[in-house]
């Protein structure tokens, strides 16, 4: 990228210190996995919300998120030139763009046997073996490795299958959990059993548990400390969530993923004192409800604000609920409690959403943030390159359109009498990518937003009482 | 021609053109018709439930409207027109749908069929991606919930021996198919791609018992033809995903070259695998609907970390087909946005090189409005093979 445009992007603002300090912290973890690399520890591709964060650090293992790395390549709006050289290699360019953009930088990295020129954050390092985990969650996470070994042949691939089930109204999950936690902890085991083979040592249960103890108090902690966010005026967006995400998903089972929380948590509850929020004027509250952000567009967010709006929360990387209200059986098994975690996390809306009839986990899901973060709007993100997260977003605003009346006003009538209505809820979804910016235009998009705003605006002064 | 047979391909032309005809007439004697879209379906559970498994097609001809309401354009081309023509009434005869893991566009979206076309009946099927005795365990599980829930719906409880028998009916269906493909290994071939895709897109609208009396009357009338009616030109194989419209096959065809084999979805991926007999029918399915049915979406270990012996155990079957057919060369055709196909692109591209076959590799949108772009790049590659 050109140095001249590099200094002309100013950093983006954040409303808490906590988001501030991720991207120092992300650029330190992708130097510290080359370092590793250096230091002979054993490196590992992988995805996120994996579910084995804690056996990868309990057998030392340095995972290197690649998905990261991507993501990271299309914030510095960097992505361009690994995209085409996948392209080239004859990829289609509308395949998932996070695994085309790996997929260019180590064809060129193996092609030079050295990290390709000015290679964001000094580059990605060669991995020792590659962890697929796809299985119900995301098809490139099945393909991408496999593909990715045209270029590495040396570098073998453990794919571990992490089922959950779907949502069907004649199947309650209990009837079938016992079959899925069997094969998840199989799996699970399985891994470990590679791992101990690549690295050459056995498995400390007694550490693993203690890194599965410190996984759980995170995730419970992470939960509580976003659920501040509800507070008028929210303390924090999801302009920062998209950073604060990080030690969730790339950290978890550390002490560092942990005390990052304590100290958002901290942060959050003194702005909350003091009353301040995200912008001094907050006028409308709106959710995320969907969609991987244009990682080279998170500017977007501080443009809401400019208009009055925050986003109080999201449903986007929010990869984890309540341990304490998830049914995990006693056992001393940290395999299986880490099985039971990944079950009890995908059908934690399911009885919620039996209970409201034409309702659906991800529809519930959404009606409860609208309720408990009192939502004005929803937004959500498109991303053409990305059929795991954005396919039946649309569908969800409809079935929520047509199973929920969310907030009941008083309606002025054509003949000037009070009646009882209920708010309408507006949503915009924007289009692009996650990394591929040439499916970004600045000005549509804003227009779009200004639109947006613009109804908002007529929603809450309308005819409302 | 057989007197018997001598309107076998206007029958099957009129079931082609107006598909589904059947499965409406069996619906009015008060039979359930289950839809389908994937290879990964066990039609044997659905057929031992006393129910007809009905494989729904997209149209080509047909420009997606309605369907876009509700599901994003990302989504795979032929799986949002079979989900456009269903939202616009082609399908309203079904009773139920089921919908397999397949791949994100299938997985992602079965709340939307599920929701949008409000069937009686839905289910989806989770596959594992990986193969092993845990995760054929799994399958096998799975596909015992579904049985219960289906046969709950069906008023049927399905035993042990319905399920024999229905996967002895599709083992003799995949033996009439294979029957099929063997009038395609002569040089010309008796029968085209054009008729082969036209008589498999229609047998799988049928009960299986139909489809077994269909196809043998088939082979009757096409064993009539003591010579082929076709000139000797250019053997061409295609691989891809699932093709259920005739148009590339035609356009091949017509411009010279003749369609011997596939590895496609609709062809010898799924028609011709058998099921294991003798023993535990479900294990047998998990089976076959896991490792017999070679789809990119499951994965396959590579333990010989060897690029080669990679290439020869993931498509080796591609390999086997084009030397058992002679194939001169070959198309590899995949739809937009089809992550599983779309990543081992280069990879497939590589095996076709390691076995010596030209190669035309076509990304394209499930419309006839991409023929002309195709006439004009296959055009081109018969010339070049020539």
């Amino acid at each position: 990228m050109a140095e001249e445009e590099k200094k002309k992007r100013k950093k983006r603002r954040t409303a808490t210190k906590a988001a501030a300090s991720i991207g120092p912290m992300v650029k330190a973890a992708i130097g510290g996995t080359i370092k590793a690399k250096e230091e002979g520890k054993k490196i590992a591709y992988t995805f996120i919300v994996c579910l084995y964060d804690e056996i990868l650090r309990a057998m030392d293992i340095v995972p290197v998120w690649t998905e990261n790395y991507a993501g990271v390549c299309g914030a510095k709006r960097d992505a361009e030139r690994f995209l085409e050289r996948a392209e080239s290699l004859g990829f289609s360019r509308s395949l998932c763009t996070y695994a085309l953009c790996g997929l260019g930088f180590d064809q060129w990295r193996e092609e030079l046997g050295e990290m390709p020129p000015e290679a964001p954050w000094g580059g990605q390092a060669r991995p020792d073996m590659m962890l697929s985990s796809g299985q119900i969650l995301c098809d490139p996470r099945n393909k991408w490795y496999q593909a990715a070994q045209q270029f590495m042949p040396d570098v073998p691939i453990h794919n571990v299958d992490l089922p959950y089930p779907l949502y069907e109204d004649d199947i309650h999950f209990t009837d079938i959990q016992d079959y899925y936690i069997k094969h998840i902890i199989e799996e699970l085991r399985g891994l470990v059993t590679f791992l101990e083979k690549q690295t050459g040592k056995k498995m400390d249960y007694d550490r693993l548990s203690g890194l599965v103890d410190l996984g759980e108090k995170t995730w419970n902690l992470i939960h509580e400390t976003y659920e501040l966010r509800r507070a008028v005026p929210t303390p924090m967006g999801t302009g920062d969530a998209m950073n604060t995400m990080v030690p969730m998903t790339f950290m978890l089972g550390t002490q560092e993923a942990y005390d990052f929380y304590v100290g958002l948590n901290k942060e959050l509850k003194e702005k909350i004192a003091r009353k301040e929020g995200v912008i001094e004027n907050e006028k409308y509250r709106l959710l995320w409800g969907g969609g991987l952000p244009s990682w080279f567009a998170l500017a977007d967010f501080n443009y809401f604000n400019s208009k009055g709006a925050v986003f109080p929360a999201e449903t986007t990387y929010r990869m984890v609920q309540p341990i304490y209200h998830m049914y995990m059986p006693e056992t001393n098994d940290p395999i299986e409690r880490l099985a039971w975690r990944w079950f009890g996390y995908w059908v934690y809306w399911y009885d919620k959403a039996r209970k409201r009839p034409g309702s659906h986990p991800d529809v519930e899901w959404l009606i409860q943030y609208i309720e408990d973060y009192q939502i004005d709007g929803i937004v959500m993100h498109e991303a053409f390159s990305c059929r795991t997260w954005h396919l039946g977003l649309i569908w969800q605003l409809n079935q929520l359109a047509k199973i929920y009346k969310p907030i009941p006003v008083l309606v002025l009538g054509k003949d000037g009498r009070e009646n009882k209505a209920s708010r309408e809820l507006p949503s915009l979804v924007l289009e692009s990518d996650i990394i591929d910016i040439t499916s970004y235009s600045e000005v549509d998009t804003r227009n779009r937003i200004d639109a947006f705003i613009e109804t908002l605006e007529s929603v809450k002064k309308g005819k409302t009482i | 021609m057989n007197e018997k047979n001598k309107d076998i391909f206007s029958r099957i032309e009129s079931y082609y053109t107006d598909y589904g005809q059947r499965a409406k007439e069996l619906k009015n004697e008060g039979i359930k018709i289950i839809g389908y879209m994937c290879s990964l379906i066990p039609l044997e559970i659905i057929t031992a439930a006393g129910c007809v498994p009905f494989r729904m097609r997209g149209d080509v001809h047909e420009p997606i409207t309605k369907g876009d309401i509700n599901l994003e354009t990302i989504a795979c081309p032929f799986y949002r027109s079979c989900f456009d023509l269903s939202v616009k009434g082609k399908y309203d005869f079904l009773d139920g749908s089921i919908v397999a893991h397949g791949c994100d566009s299938m997985a992602r979206t079965y709340a939307v069929w599920k929701y949008t076309l409000d069937l009686p009946y839905s289910h989806f099927v989770n596959l594992p991606h990986t193969i092993s005795e845990s995760s054929r365990e799994f399958f096998r599980a799975g596909l015992n919930t579904f049985r219960k829930s289906l046969g709950k719906f069906a008023g049927k409880e399905i035993s042990d021996d319905d399920l024999a028998e229905a996967i002895g009916l599709y083992n003799e269906n995949r033996d009439k198919v294979r029957a099929l493909y063997e009038l395609r290994k002569p040089d010309p071939p008796i029968v085209s791609g054009t008729e082969i895709t036209k008589i498999l897109t229609v047998g799988a609208s049928l009960p299986v018992a139909e489809a077994n009396k269909l196809f043998d009357e088939v082979l009757e009338e096409l064993r009539q033809r003591k010579e082929s009616p076709f000139k000797k030109v250019r053997r061409i194989m295609i691989d891809g995903a699932c093709m259920d419209n005739i148009e590339l096959v035609k356009l091949i065809e017509d411009l010279g070259g003749n369609v011997v084999v596939d590895t496609l979805c609709n062809g010898t991926r799924d028609n011709l695998p058998h099921t294991d007999t003798g023993n535990d029918p479900l294990s047998a399915l998990a089976d076959r609907y896991l490792d017999k049915i070679n789809c990119p979406r499951t994965y396959r270990e590579n333990k010989e970390q060897d690029l080669q012996k990679e290439l020869e155990s993931r498509f080796g079957d591609i390999g086997f087909f084009a030397r058992e057919s002679k194939a001169d060369a070959a198309i590899l055709y995949v739809y937009k946005y089809c992550d599983p196909f779309g990543f081992e692109v280069p990879v497939r591209k590589a095996y076709f090189e390691s076995i010596k076959l030209p190669l035309l590799y076509l990304e394209d949108e499930y419309s006839a409005g991409t023929i002309g772009q195709l006439k004009t790049r296959i055009q081109a590659f018969l010339e070049m093979i020539q």
